[in-house]
């Protein structure tokens, strides 16, 4: 089987695994316990905490919260962000930010949706635009999950903060953490990440802050993860995060060079008369979205699992729907929207992986088009 | 005292001779209704009991009871002795705190010493010196004790008079296949022929990979709350891709739905066959859609010798929602999973349909071997 979908979720990774055993079966013990297991779990949490932060931001200005994963996060953001005023994001992002800033207005918090480049990604005078004295809130996307641009939240982030430096600015760095080169600015307040894109298991994400921002929590209980995410932890998600995010980093950095080789070679092998692209090349190097015009990704995605070949349509999250939002935001007519398929990289994706699902791809779109 | 659930059944005190053949299937799916839960199932004159179950789960034995076909009405109330004293005690369980009362009085047991006055009166004055916030109106009650004396030892007290499903017991009626989509309105036909009795079979076309898993999980959720009714518990699954493919292919795209509903009739008429089932049932209202006009069902019956029920002919799309949100199936039929036709529906498909002209487009496929083949491929899928 060919996996092209690690956009949607990975496999856990080996080291992952291992450490989440040792959590499951031996230090099982509940980290906010006051004996030696409970001390020596809290322990291992620290320590994964520390090393995930320090792949992100620099420790000392920012700090981490683990949360069940990039949708808690991304809420926690928007909805303790955003409190008073207008709030500013855009078309592209996630249906975690995007539901979220819908929900606003039942708030009293007027959402704006600024509109996206037809790669799916804004640039920072677009958002500042929108950016005035009554703005509490801005959040975009880092790289956008469906087409793979990238926004560049650093300078996003300082053109807001010039207009409004009081507006909390936050970027959903699920598809970003481990995929592209990652180092929070000191206009960056919040980052959403998340653990199973990146060999972690599903139900663990972080919520990574600047300190001295003042957050109110999402969850309250027992006053875990300092009062803002209350709920014992996850330790074995949150080791496993940190070992998954260990060995990840542990490659070497040429691996991005290597990864857009390979989404490349796929591009080119594919049959430019049925496929044409939608990723922006200068976009994640591990997504690469293009559309069948005129026939159902749907369709075509279960024909190539059938030939062994696992691809994503429009964001996983969202497939209820039949056109994606996003693709339709970056201005596509429904018959290009209709026919999306995402190809999504991992590591040890191979050129010759990448080669024979491009001739899967061929396939099954002649077949769809000889037969529909 | 012990609770019991009573349950009156509906209709079969009509049937003569055959009595005996009805009573037993309905106790048959009495039974298979309350599987899993303890319990005890006895049959006096006219009346089946409930007793010995466990008490926390009293509420699921009601609302299984309630969907079992041929229950006309059930109450949850006491067995007792029929002992003035022991009928009392049960009957304060029974009357309400306060406001006003009656005691209803039914005596099956004739040689007991009190008539159903004189039972009436005596529980009646008792629960009135007992608690003065009681008050007894005999025309507008707000609440009613039943007490029913069925024999010497043996008597019932209840407050309330649940309306059953009605119907025939399940099993009683022969046996009709449905065909069934992920829409509104083939569970409530199946609903409906089993509530008349008739064993409901299940039969799901679809055309992977133009269709997906989802909306075959949709069928199997319909057909799990549909079996809560019927019993039925598999679901024959047939895949119609290569024959939408050789329609869109072949014949004109206006018939593609007429043709395909040939073919999934022949289908079904040749698994019925193998099922022993007697007729097809489908969700067809009259000018619901283009494919269930006059023509259009004329045209699908056509290719059949077994006869199409259509219990939902003359209802409107209204009356069959209300039925579906009643049985619980509407929720789910509403989940958007695309059933087999959308990717291959014609713009504009043919409303009246010529049987002539559909015959002859459909002479352009092999008819016989695509029949054989999508039977052949047939799949039986338990939940």
């Amino acid at each position: 089987m060919i996996y092209l979908d690690n956009a949607a979720t990975t496999r856990i990774c080996e080291a992952a695994m291992e450490r989440a055993r040792e959590l499951f079966t031996e230090n099982y013990y509940n980290p906010s316990a006051k004996y030696g297991g409970g001390f020596a779990v809290s322990a291992m949490i620290k320590k994964a905490r520390g090393s995930l932060l320090a792949q992100i931001a620099d420790p000392s200005k920012f700090e981490l919260i683990f949360t069940s994963g990039g949708t808690e996060g991304d809420n926690q953001a928007v909805f303790c962000g955003a409190r008073r005023g207008n709030a500013v994001t855009t078309e592209g992002e996630h249906a975690a930010v995007y539901a979220s800033f819908t929900e606003l207005k039942n708030r009293g918090v007027e959402p704006r949706f600024v509109p996206v480049r037809r790669d799916g990604g804004v640039d920072a005078q677009a958002i500042a635009e929108r950016v005035d004295e009554k703005t509490s809130f801005v959040s975009v996307i880092h790289v956008n999950n469906e087409t793979g641009a990238i926004n560049d939240v650093a300078a996003i982030a300082r053109a807001v903060k010039a207009k409004n430096p009081r507006v909390i600015f936050h970027a959903d760095g699920v598809q970003a953490f481990g995929k592209i080169p990652v180092r929070l600015t000191s206009d960056i307040d919040l980052y959403t990440v998340s653990a199973h894109k990146i060999g972690g298991a599903k139900g663990t994400g972080a919520l990574v802050k600047r300190k001295g921002l003042t957050l109110p929590p999402l969850l309250f209980g027992g006053g875990q993860e300092g009062g803002l995410r209350s709920g014992t932890e996850n330790p074995f998600g949150i080791v496993a995060f940190s070992a998954a995010a260990e060995e990840w980093f542990s490659r070497p950095s040429e691996d991005a060079a290597r990864i857009a080789a390979c989404r490349e070679a796929l591009f080119s092998a594919l049959d430019k008369t049925l496929f044409r692209r939608i990723s922006p090349e200068g976009g994640s190097p591990y997504i690469l979205s293009v559309s069948a015009v005129g026939m159902r990704g749907e369709v075509l995605q279960r024909m190539l699992w059938d030939r062994g070949v696992v691809v994503g349509t429009g964001s996983a999250c969202s497939s209820k729907h039949r056109f994606s939002r996003v693709i339709l935001a970056c201005g596509y007519p429904k018959d290009v929207a209709d026919g999306v398929l995402r190809l999504s990289f991992s590591r040890d994706s191979t050129r010759e992986e990448a080669l024979q699902a491009a001739r899967a791809c061929n396939e099954a779109a002649s077949e769809f088009s000889e037969r529909v | 005292m012990e609770k019991v659930v009573i349950i009156r059944y509906a209709e079969i005190h009509l049937k003569g001779k055959n009595r005996g053949y009805f009573e037993r299937a309905f106790s048959m799916n009495l039974e298979k209704s309350l599987k899993g839960i303890r319990h005890e199932l006895h049959r006096t004159s006219g009346r089946y009991l409930v007793e010995k179950f466990d008490e926390a789960r009293t509420e699921e034995i009601l609302t299984r009871v309630s969907r079992v076909f041929g229950v006309y009405s059930y109450s949850l109330g006491y067995l007792t002795e029929s002992a003035m004293d022991a009928v009392f005690a049960a009957a304060k369980r029974v009357a309400p705190a306060s406001g006003t009362f009656k005691v209803e009085t039914h005596r099956g047991y004739k040689q007991y010493p009190l008539n159903s006055m004189q039972i009436s009166a005596e529980i009646g004055g008792r629960l009135l010196s007992e608690n003065p916030a009681l008050s007894v109106d005999v025309h507008a009650p707000s609440a009613t004790v039943y007490i029913d004396v069925r024999e010497s030892n043996r008597t019932l007290v209840f407050g309330s008079f649940e309306r059953g499903p009605g119907g025939m017991p399940v099993g009683t009626s022969g046996k009709g296949l449905l065909l069934i989509s992920g829409g509104i309105d083939s569970p409530v036909a199946g609903h409906m022929m089993a509530k008349r009795g008739m064993n409901v079979e299940l039969l799901h076309f679809h055309s992977y990979p133009y269709t997906n898993e989802g909306a075959r999980e949709k069928v199997m959720t319909l057909a799990g709350i549909l079996s809560d009714y019927t019993g039925t518990k598999t679901v024959s699954v047939v895949s119609v891709t290569r024959i939408q493919e050789e329609i869109h292919a072949k014949c004109a795209e206006e018939l593609n739905v007429t043709l395909l509903r040939r073919f999934m009739f022949r289908i079904a008429e040749a698994i019925a066959r193998k099922k022993g089932a007697q007729c097809l049932i489908t969700g067809e209202s009259l000018g619901q859609v283009a494919s269930q006009t006059i023509e259009g069902m004329t045209s699908s019956n056509a290719v059949v010798t077994l006869p199409v029920l259509r219990p939902l002919v003359g209802f409107d799309k209204d009356e069959i929602i209300e039925r579906a949100k009643k049985i619980g199936t509407y929720e789910t039929s509403v989940l958007p999973y695309e059933d087999c036709c959308t990717v291959f529906l014609p713009e504009f498909p043919a409303i009246k349909p010529k049987l002539s002209y559909v015959e002859e487009e459909e002479r352009k496929l092999d008819v016989q071997s695509l029949v054989e083949e999508a039977v052949a491929g047939k799949e039986e899928v338990s939940f």
